[in-house]
Order: C-alpha cells, then structure tokens, then sequence
C-alpha cells in the first residue's frame, strides 16, 4: 500500500551552501553545512521558524551533528577536524567549553551521541572506531581498529549497547559497548556504505551507500534478512521512523524513499529535490501528520508530511 | 613541437634602473669595506618572505597578496660568526657577480645554468633559487627582471600574434604544431584573432590530445587557444595568459572566454587558484600575474557522478589521507577558500570531496558520450 507525502514548510537557503547534517529533537531541529553556522529550528511552533543561529560554530564548515535524546547536549564536527559540545538551556544552545577542551585532542569523521548523552562513539578517516566519556573528562574509553579503510559513518543502538560503523571499502563492523569486542562483522558491500541505522528497538541494522541497495541485518544473528532495491542513485542517508514501521532513505540524485518495514516494499517516493540529499531526517509526531526533514546540496531545509487521508 | 620563433630577444636591460642601481650600490659598499683603514665589517642584508604568511585577497587586483609586514630582513656577514653564514654570504655574492655580468651582457640566464656554474659550491638548486628569490624581493622586482628566468615549461597551441611595439616577433597564425610559452615582456601585446576563448589545461597530456585534434579551431564555440602549464603553472605560462587577457581588453574587442580545465582533486583546484588568484610563495608577482576571468569548467566530482551510467562508478578515485590533509590545509590557510570568500562553488567541490571521500581525473573523460572534447563543447555551451 503506497502513502503520500507532500511538501509540507520550505527553508529556502536556510544555509550558504550544502546542508550536510539534520539533528532531530522533540522540540527542535539542528542543521549544519559547509558555512560556518549552527542553526536552530522550532520544531513546535508553526512553519517551524529560525529560533536560532550560532554564527562560527566552525569557520571551515561542518558535516556532522547529533544530539542526545533529551535534546539538551550536542556535538559538531568540523571540516577542520575539530569537535564542539553545545548544551541547551531552555531551548537556547551555548557552547559547552568544558567538554569541548575535553575533546580537544579527539578525532573522527562521522560521530554519534548515546541516548543520554554521556558517551560519544567516532570513526576517523583511518578507520578507527573510538569512544569517549563526556561524563569523566572525555576520556577515550574504547578504541577500535578496523582494517584502516576511512569511516564514513556511524551508529549508536539506542539501548546504548552496539555500535555500527560503514567504511568505504564496503565493511561494516558491529562492536558491542559492554564487551569492547566486534561480534562480527557482517558480510557488507563491495561499495562505499555511507548510511548505517539502527532501528529503534536495536534489532535491526539498516545500511546503504554506493551499492544503492539498503541491506537489513538481524543484530543478534548478523545475518542479512532483506535487500530493498529501487534507489538509481547512491545513498547517502538512513532514519528509521520512531515505531521502526517505516525506513526514509535519501539519495544522491536527490530521491528519497519511504519503506515499509512489515512489507518490506518501497511505499512512497518524493522525486522533485534535484540536487544531492545529503541528510534526511523522520520528524517527532507533531499533532497527528507524519512527517520528515531534508538537507541538501540545494541549501534549503525542506519539510514534508503525509497526506491527509 | 616546435621552437617559438623569437630569438634574438629585446633584452630587459636598462629598463629597470632599480636593478642596476641595487647591484652597483651592493657591490661597490663591499668593495669600500675591503678598502677602507681599517677595514670594515663586510655584510648584505636580504629582504625574504616570511614562509607561511599570512595573505588576503586584494580587492582591487583580485589577486591573492601578502598581508603589509610580513616580511624579514636576514644580514649574512663575511666572515661571520659560522662557516655557513661566511659560506652564505659568499654564495650570494658569487650570484650577484653572475646575475651582473648576465645583464651587463644582455643575457639570459636560467636559476639552473647559475647552479651549473658551480654545483659544489652552491650544494644545491633549492639554494640557489631561494637566493635569486630573496634577491628579486629585496629590489623589489620581479625575477626576469634580474635576467633570470625559469626554462620555458608551458605549451600554447592556437592562433596569436606576439607584437612588440613596430614588430611582430611571433606569428603562429595557421600554425599546425604546439609552441613552447614564449617570454613576454612589459608592454608587449599579444593578437589572439579570432580566438573565442582560452582553455587552460592542468595536464599536458590532455593537451596534446586536444592539440592532436585540433580542438582549437573545432570546438563548437568557435576558435580558440589551448595553453598548459605541466602541472603548477610557472611564471611565463602565467605572464602570458595574463597578457593574453590584458590585451584584448585594450583592444577592445569581445572579450574571450577563459576557462580551466584540472583534475577534480586538491591539487587540480590549487592549480586553478595559482592561475586566477596567484600563488602563495610568490605574493609579491600575483597582482601583474593573476586571472580573475578564469571561469572553472571543470572537472567537479558531481560532473562525473552525475552520469555514473556512462563513465562508471569505477572511474572514482578514493581521496588518500595526504589528500585529505592537503584539502583541509587549504579550507584553513587560504582566503580563496574561506566562507567569506570569492570562490563559495570551491569551497563547497572541496568539502564535498571530504564527505564522499572521492576524487576524479580528467582522463574519466575519454570514456564518456563523445569523449573529453564532446564533454568540453557541453560544458562551454552552458557556461556561456
């Protein structure tokens, strides 16, 4: 059974140039691209206005931010390399100076923040997967090393207890956060995996990138249970839906799809963004409509939802 | 290949009093010094560029120059306090001698014949070159006008006439074979005809392919001129493409298009830099040397990605971490790639490598509907 999505609030040149990065809260949207600012978008008021701008956040430009689940810390990371840590005070964000000098001589690519947001996991251009604890001076508490090829990205489950890495010799590794050992690591792709996700009950593991093909792994067995195929251009990013019903994928050609996970079918595609989508996001339920975020090489920030019945 | 047809050349010599008088003034106070009771110290002082200076880009050149003060004087004493300061001084004393006598004589010389001259005394090139360097800063010209120039390195295939006042020195009209860059001088003009545009090329073996076809006189947009500077442009490639560009603006008529065509790589977007805003060793050379015209046409890694079903996903290449390190290097120190800067398209191709992790040659080109020349007609037409 194929939905319906329509564009719902556009963001037109929200950022100078590509939006790389979408962090997603209850209440808030985070966005970062290759300018230099962190901007805030409200994400309960209506046309979900510019609350805020953190002009230089990263002078050479950013490509990834996450947040906790609270909403109330976040990191950046820089095309300079550096990695910053933002707090939140009533919806506004300040820099977080403490953590940020904590994590001074840290490096990575792509990083996520754990559900509380006292750890966060990296993966640097030579293929080490690291982590650090933001409650005990950023101390690096796990440091991986895979077979060297660069981490171009990075999963946290959200019950705290596996981390997922895609490189771009194709592998993923999947280490679990109790142990520090890699369980296994799955039988990946021959391309470049540039998205990995995992669903909200950390039993499954989504991953995508040049192959163009979305694998879906079983954690606890490793296997690969289903293939969804249907993408012509490479995929750049992966969000599963908060109930894990629904899987949005995002391409470079600029296509994004919405899979049913019962179906396990593609049941909506948006075919109108040109321009490579470099993050795309679900939306939280905002009254009753459905919904999700895109960023882009088009620099605007563009919201859909479904179609009412 | 064939010889550019310009010797005998005009010489520099006289024009340029500020040399004559730094050489005879340097020369003539150490010779006071050896003569005089008793006799005094012996030194020379050189102005060199501070490495790793800061610099800005000019509002009103567009080209990239050094920030005032960034700048510092070293004295080498004879017979100094170490057998290398007393060794220093001699070398650049014995440069001075040959740089003088190379003038006097109307004579060019390359920075390789003065090392060739002596090899063990001056140990090494690198020396050499970084002395005539500082020599030229300290008069505060450029290094042709010591007589010294680099052996001509660069290739220009197309029609265009070289005229110094009266005489026309080069005629390459109809001309069926590549040129060496000939040597330009101040006020020379250079007559392209009926050129439409310049394409500049960051490899000379995608310039002969171009050349072997006669892509200047077949392109769709009409005539035009190809010119390569092997890589990193020197110094005559570059003084020529901007007497190019000089001359057809007096002569007011249309104005040709000039394009770059470079790897989609760090190295290939430094290189389109050096051309259109100049390069960071030479900031004091860029205001007389710089492009601000130059238009990229290519090759963007979205270019080639765009069209996987022609070339291959295959035909990427996976950025190394010296590459990686080198993009970020320029994101950071380079006021053509800041966010503020003239060039945001640059600065996003370069983050954009970051992110995929890829670069791209312009080889990839062959490969694809019509080959590099079908891909260059395309592109030129949508610029236009």
């Amino acid at each position: 059974m194929s939905k319906q999505y329509i564009p719902w609030v556009n963001a037109e040149n929200a950022h100078i140039s590509d939006i790389y990065s979408l962090a997603v809260t209850d209440k808030q949207l985070l966005s970062v691209s290759g300018g230099s600012a962190i901007k805030v978008h409200s994400l309960t008021d209506t046309g979900f206005p510019l609350v805020q701008c953190i002009d230089d956040a990263h002078s050479n430009g950013c490509h990834h931010i996450v947040t906790d689940a609270a909403g109330s810390r976040a990191v950046s990371a820089g095309f300079d390399g550096s990695l910053k840590t933002w707090s939140c005070h009533d919806g506004h964000w300040v820099a977080d100076e403490k953590v940020t000098a904590d994590l001074k001589h840290a490096s990575a690519w792509a990083i996520a923040l754990s559900c509380d947001g006292q750890y966060l996991a990296g993966v640097t251009e030579q293929g080490r997967i690291k982590v650090w604890d933001l409650a005990a001076d950023g101390n690096l508490i796990r440091d991986h090393d895979t077979k060297g090829s660069f981490g171009v990205t990075i999963d946290l489950s959200s019950d705290g207890r596996m981390i997922a890495t895609g490189h771009q010799n194709g592998r993923i590794y999947v280490f679990s956060t109790e142990t520090g050992r890699m369980p296994y690591s799955l039988q990946g792709l021959v391309e470049p995996v540039r998205a990995v996700a995992f669903s909200p009950g950390s039993k499954l593991l989504a991953a995508a990138g040049d192959s163009k093909v979305i694998s879906l792994y079983n954690c606890s067995s490793g296997n690969r249970i289903a293939y969804l195929a249907g993408h012509t251009g490479w995929i750049t990013s992966l969000s599963w839906s908060s109930t894990g019903e629904y899987l949005l994928s995002g391409s470079f050609d600029g296509k994004i799809k919405v899979w049913s996970m019962e179906t396990k079918t593609c049941v909506a595609t948006i075919p109108e963004i040109e321009k490579v989508v470099w993050s795309a996001k679900w939306l939280p339920k905002i009254g009753r409509a459905e919904g999700f975020v895109l960023g882009g090489a088009n620099c605007s920030i563009d919201f859909y939802r479904e179609a009412s019945a | 290949m064939t010889e550019p047809s310009i010797i005998p050349l005009e010489m520099d010599d006289g024009r340029d009093p500020a040399v004559r008088e730094y050489i005879d003034n340097t020369l003539a106070a150490l010779l006071d010094g050896l003569t005089s009771h008793p006799p005094e110290p012996l030194s020379i002082t050189l102005k060199r560029r501070v490495r790793q200076t800061p610099h800005i880009i000019n509002p009103i050149s567009r080209a990239l120059e050094a920030i005032p003060r960034s700048e510092t004087h070293k004295t080498y004493c004879w017979p100094g306090k170490t057998a290398h300061e007393a060794w220093k001084f001699a070398a650049i004393l014995q440069i001075l001698a040959i740089l003088d006598q190379a003038i006097r004589m109307g004579q060019l010389i390359s920075k390789r014949d003065i090392y060739y001259i002596d090899p063990e005394f001056f140990r090494a090139q690198n020396i050499v070159d970084r002395i005539v360097d500082d020599l030229a800063y300290t008069i505060g010209v450029n290094r042709t006008a010591l007589n010294v120039e680099a052996a001509a390195k660069g290739l220009v295939m197309g029609d265009f006439r070289l005229i110094r006042g009266p005489d026309i020195l080069i005629d390459m009209q109809g001309a069926i074979e590549d040129t060496l860059i000939p040597r330009v001088e101040n006020g020379d003009e250079i007559d392209i005809a009926r050129a439409r545009w310049v394409l500049v090329i960051e490899k000379e073996a995608v310039f002969h392919r171009l050349a072997r076809i006669s892509f200047h006189t077949r392109a769709l947009a009409g005539e035009g001129i190809l010119v390569t500077g092997k890589g990193y442009p020197d110094f005559m490639t570059r003084r020529f493409l901007r007497a190019i560009s000089d001359s057809v603006s007096s002569q007011s008529r249309t104005l040709p298009r000039f394009y770059a065509l470079t790897d989609g790589d760090p190295h290939g977007m430094a290189i389109m830099s050096t051309y259109k805003y100049g390069s960071a060793a030479h900031l004091h050379q860029n205001a007389q040397l710089s492009i601000p015209r130059l238009q990229w046409l290519g090759l963007r890694v979205s270019d080639v990605i765009a069209v996987p079903e022609v070339l291959g996903d295959k035909a990427l290449l996976t950025l190394t971490i010296r590459d990686r390190r080198k993009i970020v290097t320029m994101l950071q120190n380079s006021p053509v790639w800041a966010s503020d800067g003239p060039e945001p398209e640059w600065r996003a191709e370069l983050q954009r490598m970051l992110v995929l992790n890829l670069k791209a040659e312009i080889e990839i080109l062959y490969e694809c509907h019509g080959g590099l020349e079908g891909w260059i007609n395309r592109k030129m037409f949508r610029q236009e």
